[in-house]
């Protein structure tokens, strides 16, 4: 048995971290050819470096690394993946677009993709750094497949490459990892995909699993959803409390699950102030029992400035220290241990 | 057999050809370009849009709604009572669109898709173009009501105001008009009130008056279909493989919008997969009662294929003129 310690309430964040101003323009350059790879390399540790400070200073307990060298969750790792190509550019919304991803061939993992990354944040700090993956369901359902016979297929050959992936980011050390599905709820009718493939994501991990879900209608598939194979949930009670709420109210949330509370808005400029944060937590104390709860923003912070999201951060932080004295008051302890198996 | 398309089309093309909207959109943005010239940005890329279609072999076009941000807010910011909220994801899609939020009464205030209609008609010179617009129910569906707080009320004042603009199409001798409502199919139990909508459009509309599905079944209205006053029923036979079950018994008093080339993912079908498909629901539905178009709008796929897209499907349509010849 092995033992996790942290402080009551610990806080963490979703994933990603706004890219500072100089890699924005270096990863422009690299597109169209004007520096090399190793020079945009190099600004990828420097603001990796500085995520990663910044995290500290503001006195989060489980840090990211903040996927500075990520475009998108899940073009990233079809970049790195053979069988895939990039398309051209697809609009999401207003005048954003994006180069979804297509499958033309097998897909084969010839190397780790996230490991060098999460070696080097690790390096630089003694707490500990989260594992970051995409789950099979997503980067299919993002990608155009003109490969494999049907979605099933797809999303199976995924599964075991994210499962690589993750027994390797073990080997290099995370004792967190988190794979991402928030596309899980978009296709309640495709649910037992979604499912099959999470679980071979994630066959003979040792870690505490994370997986983050957001942008959806929880109702058809909360059911199957709160049985997948992790120890906790990430989701958006910011701006989805109106439905989480609810559901949890009528279906419960498992007692040995863990949770993590979105409590910040990602998608707004305004900074919470340290008492609607309080308030947000509050709530959630209502739902789930102290020693059940992290605390995060409700997704990545990639969309913000880096100013917004360090102020966001710190208020954050401020909002649990203070819930936190308020919790020991009553009685509580001021750690919190997760047991896990060897 | 008419070749058709069934709403938006890519608005940037891929290099070496420039993203010019993307740009014009951002410098507008930034305060660096007036509206005047943004708005000449999108006359020139709905030119080139409408030039793509007609160069694919499309038959019966539409502006590519260029200008619409998407199909709610470009609806919801032209009436009265509705302000335009947050970022909400549009069906099943990796897309999103900003919620209309309803706040007063909606009314009609000022033209929608008149001028974008009568523009792209007078530049697609002797090819129709479809006026298109989304139906009052998905409309509904699609907002946040914070006024009626009742879906029938809802639907029906966006049918009010819809109607006004209906009016003016019709004055303006529109000959297509399409309404989009894929928010139907996901709840059928509303079909008695989606009639009584459509029955208002009919009173006033006389040209063809299409409706348009998609992402989604029809399977659970299957007996209903007919009942629909309107000419054309748009429908995705590729999302939901089941739709194909409708073919047999498509009603008499409808043309099909026959959705068969996949709008929604980059593999190409081929012009022979296409004469398949056509030659399929020849067996139940006239010549004349079939328009060929892709599953849905076209925004979901990169502008270039989103091109050879439509070549294919024309390249299809015209095998099967040619072997009945």
């Amino acid at each position: 048995m092995r033992e996790i310690k942290l402080p009551i309430l610990p806080t963490t964040s979703v994933g990603s971290f706004p890219k500072p101003d100089y890699l924005l323009k270096a990863r422009n350059q690299y597109a169209k050819g004007l520096i090399s790879y190793s020079t945009l390399y190099e600004l990828e540790l420097k603001a990796t470096e500085e995520v990663i400070k910044m995290q500290e200073e503001i006195g989060v307990d489980i840090l990211v690394h903040g996927e500075m060298e990520r475009g998108d969750m899940a073009t990233y790792f079809a970049e790195n993946l053979e069988g895939f190509t990039i398309s051209g550019l697809v609009r999401s919304y207003g005048n954003r677009y994006y180069k979804k991803p297509i499958v033309i061939g097998k897909i084969r993992r010839t190397k780790p993709i996230t490991v060098d990354m999460f070696k080097f944040a690790q390096s630089l700090t003694k707490k500990p750094i989260k594992g970051m993956l995409t789950g099979p369901y997503t980067i299919a359902d993002w990608s155009f497949n003109e490969y494999y016979e049907n979605k099933r297929d797809l999303v199976l050959e995924l599964a075991e490459i994210i499962n690589q992936e993750a027994l390797d980011l073990e080997k290099a050390g995370a004792l967190f990892i988190q794979i991402d599905e928030p596309a899980v709820p978009t296709h309640p009718e495709e649910i037992n995909i979604a499912k099959e493939g999470f679980k071979i994501s994630t066959k003979n991990l040792k870690s505490f699993l994370i997986t983050h879900i957001c942008y959806g209608d929880f109702r058809p598939i909360w059911n199957e959803v709160i049985n997948f194979p992790v120890h906790q949930f990430d989701l958006e009670f910011t701006n989805n409390a109106d439905k989480l709420y609810p559901l949890i109210e009528k279906y419960g949330f498992p007692k040995d699950k863990y949770i993590a509370v979105g409590v910040i808005d990602v998608h707004s400029h305004r900074i919470e102030s340290v008492e609607e944060i309080k308030a947000r937590i509050k709530e959630a104390l209502k739902y789930f029992k102290p020693d059940q709860i992290f605390v995060d923003p409700d997704c990545g912070l990639k969309t913000r400035t880096w100013e917004e999201a360090k102020a966001k951060m710190e208020n954050m932080v401020k909002a649990v220290n203070e819930v936190r004295e308020e919790l020991i008051k009553e009685g509580y302890s001021s750690e919190i241990k997760i047991k896990m198996e060897a | 057999m008419i070749i058709t398309v069934v709403d938006h089309y890519p608005k940037i093309p891929n290099p070496p050809r420039e993203p010019k909207l993307r740009r014009a959109i951002h410098a507008y943005d930034q305060g660096k370009i007036t509206k005047e010239d943004l708005d000449r940005v999108f006359d020139e890329v709905t030119k080139e849009v409408i030039e793509e279609q007609i160069s694919a072999g499309i038959e019966l076009i539409t502006d590519g709604q260029i200008r619409w941000e998407d199909g709610q807010s470009y609806i919801g910011k032209k009436l009265d009572g509705i302000e335009i909220g947050g970022l909400f994801r549009y069906f099943d899609n990796n897309t999103y669109y900003r919620q209309p939020i309803v706040i007063g009464e909606i009314r009609w205030k000022e033209p929608i898709i008149l001028e974008d209609w009568k523009k792209a008609q007078e530049w697609a010179k002797d090819k129709p173009v479809k006026a298109v617009l989304t139906g009052p129910y998905t409309l509904a569906r699609l907002s946040r009501d914070e006024y009626y707080k009742d879906l029938e009320k809802l639907s029906k004042a966006y049918t009010k105001a819809l109607v006004e603009e209906v009016k003016l199409l019709e004055e303006s001798k529109v000959n297509y008009l399409q309404l989009n409502e894929p928010s139907i199919q996901y709840y059928p139990e509303d079909f008695d009130l989606f009639l009584e909508l459509y029955k208002e459009f009919r009173k006033i509309f006389s040209g063809k008056l299409a409706i348009y599905t998609y992402f989604h079944s029809l399977i659970p209205l299957k007996n209903r279909l007919k009942e629909l006053p309107i000419d054309i029923l748009g429908i995705d036979f590729v999302s939901k493989k089941e739709n194909f079950e409708l073919l047999k018994e498509f009603p008499k008093n409808l043309s099909l919008g026959y959705g068969i080339v996949d709008a929604r993912n980059t593999k190409l079908e081929t012009p022979e997969q296409i004469a398949d498909l056509i030659k399929r629901a020849l067996n139940y539905i006239s010549e004349d009662n079939l328009y060929i178009n892709p599953s849905c709008g076209l925004e979901y796929l990169p502008r270039e294929r989103a091109y050879e897209k439509l070549l294919n499907l024309s390249l299809g349509v015209k095998l099967v003129r040619g072997d009945k010849k």
